[in-house]
């Protein structure tokens, strides 16, 4: 095919399961269809609270200062609060995952995860990883997304995100540099700067997908419209796990 | 096959258009897959007060979105929807609570008009944005799907029975208790237990489910597997 490869933009937080299977999704497309996929670490929490935020201000109107009621942490609560799609999604993700064949486990305590101890540290990290190792990012993703999907391990620690940066292929002292990196300005501007790019796309959630087409971006969030934005493209969907790699998985 | 059909609840309100893409799937396939497709016309606003969850569209973000996501799944899933002018007085203040009475009424008495009729209110509200609050509206939505005049009007004399109201009550419960906190919502009753899919974008992980992976059309473009003859194209609406 001549035509240029389309871009892809997958803007993701380690702390959203449905990230981890549009990313694997995606991953397993990359060199299947004619795109250029990007990975773009994001802060979720951010985007919710800029959202609600967003609602808060067209009810009270103007440019009020407004009361951000106690919602919690980011204003993640409103999204957990609602206890029975918590429910919905800790007995969906077992599906999608054996779906997607994708080894997602819930964590024993979801709340304290998302909520108490949420992924700050480990996106700043891989923003780290984005501007010094652009192509180990998919690696470490995977990696960091395995500990706390998957085994139920912390991702907050500095030791703990050093061992899934050793894990994804990194040398101890790598892993260090980029620890340390990840506490500079330029870091936390740059998490700052993906998170503010998914917004003004007007993502109110993550992941969410921009696929730069001929005429302009379209946005799609969560895992669940790929196989629509393989329509877009003009490519083939071969369901989540397609045939070429049927055998490696 | 030897298997007896899985039953399928499809709990839905015509408020909703991703309720309307869901049920179209359904129905195309309730002839393909080895299923009994049970429609459960719910009320929407119930099921959202009792989860404590709030429309989507209420969020504006959110409300932007759909109205995109909703363009290109219309075109992909080939359901002729048309967002109404007005769109929040029609999801808001109009409603449909008078059109899921009708269609509670539809389900007691005649089962088998249920899923033309549920169109027909759909093509009015979704596609050609017409009420579907009015007397003369829900009754024009019934002779458009089959129904006598007489027959149209006794089934909209009984909506407004206690009967009917309550059997719109227990279904929308029902949902409720299968933990819906929005619609559609999907029921698949496998072998252990129930297995609860909310939204219409899950048919695949359903057909695999199901084991039906295999006559799942995965693409709407994709012609190895023939488009199901059921309601494919947009010229059996009328």
């Amino acid at each position: 095919m001549s035509c240029l490869p389309r871009k892809l933009e997958l803007f993701y937080d380690l702390l959203c399961p449905y990230s981890w299977l549009g990313f694997e999704i995606l991953c397993r497309y990359q060199n299947i269809w004619n795109i250029s996929l990007q990975l773009r670490p994001s802060f979720l929490a951010a985007i919710i609270m800029d959202s609600d935020m967003e609602e808060y201000r067209e009810k009270v109107g103007g440019d009020q200062r407004i009361q951000v009621p106690t919602k919690g942490i980011y204003g993640f609560n409103s999204y957990l609060e609602k206890l029975r799609k918590q429910e919905y999604m800790k007995n969906e993700l077992q599906y999608l995952g054996k779906f997607c064949q994708v080894p997602i486990e819930i964590p024993r305590d979801l709340r304290g995860v998302l909520i108490d101890k949420g992924s700050l540290n480990a996106m700043r990290f891989l923003t780290s990883v984005h501007i010094e190792y652009p192509e180990m990012l998919e690696k470490v993703s995977r990696e960091l997304w395995m500990r706390i999907w998957s085994r139920d391990e912390d991702i907050t620690e500095p030791w703990s995100i050093q061992a899934a940066a050793e894990e994804a292929g990194f040398s101890r002292k790598q892993a260090m540099s980029l620890l340390k990196k990840s506490s500079t300005e330029e870091v936390k501007n740059k998490l700052r700067e993906n998170t503010n790019t998914a917004y003004k796309y007007g993502a109110f959630g993550l992941p969410t997908i921009v696929a730069h087409m001929d005429t302009k971006p379209c946005v799609f969030f969560s895992s669940d419209r790929i196989e629509l934005l393989a329509h877009l493209l003009g490519e083939q969907w071969q369901g989540p796990v397609p045939q070429a790699l049927k055998g490696k998985l | 096959m030897a298997n007896l059909p899985r039953k399928l609840e499809l709990f839905y309100d015509v408020l909703s258009p991703y309720s309307w893409l869901g049920f179209e799937l359904l129905c195309r396939y309730q002839n393909i897959w080895n299923i009994n497709l049970q429609l459960r016309p719910s009320f929407i606003p119930g099921i959202l007060k009792d989860s404590g969850n709030k429309p989507p569209a209420l969020v504006p973000r959110k409300g932007k979105y759909m109205m995109m996501d909703l363009q290109h799944l219309k075109n992909f899933y080939q359901v002729p929807i048309r967002i109404p002018k007005d769109f929040l007085t029609v999801i808001l203040e109009k409603g449909s609570l008078n059109a899921m009475r009708f269609l509670t009424a539809v389900n007691m008495e005649k089962p088998e008009m249920l899923e033309n009729v549920s169109r027909e209110l759909w093509m009015r509200i979704w596609s050609r944005d017409e009420d579907i609050t009015e007397p003369q509206s829900i009754l024009a939505a019934a002779e458009k799907a089959g129904l006598s005049k007489e027959q149209a009007k006794s089934l909209l004399e009984n909506s407004s029975t206690d009967k009917v109201k309550n059997k719109l009550k227990e279904t929308t419960s029902a949902a409720c208790n299968y933990g819906a906190f929005g619609l559609p919502t999907i029921v698949v009753h496998m072998d252990n237990k129930p297995c609860v899919i909310f939204g219409s974008d899950r048919m695949e992980m359903l057909a695999y489910l199901l084991g039906e992976l295999e006559s799942l059309s995965l693409s709407i473009i994709k012609t190895d597997i023939p488009c199901p003859t059921v309601l494919p194209t947009c010229q059996t609406y009328h």
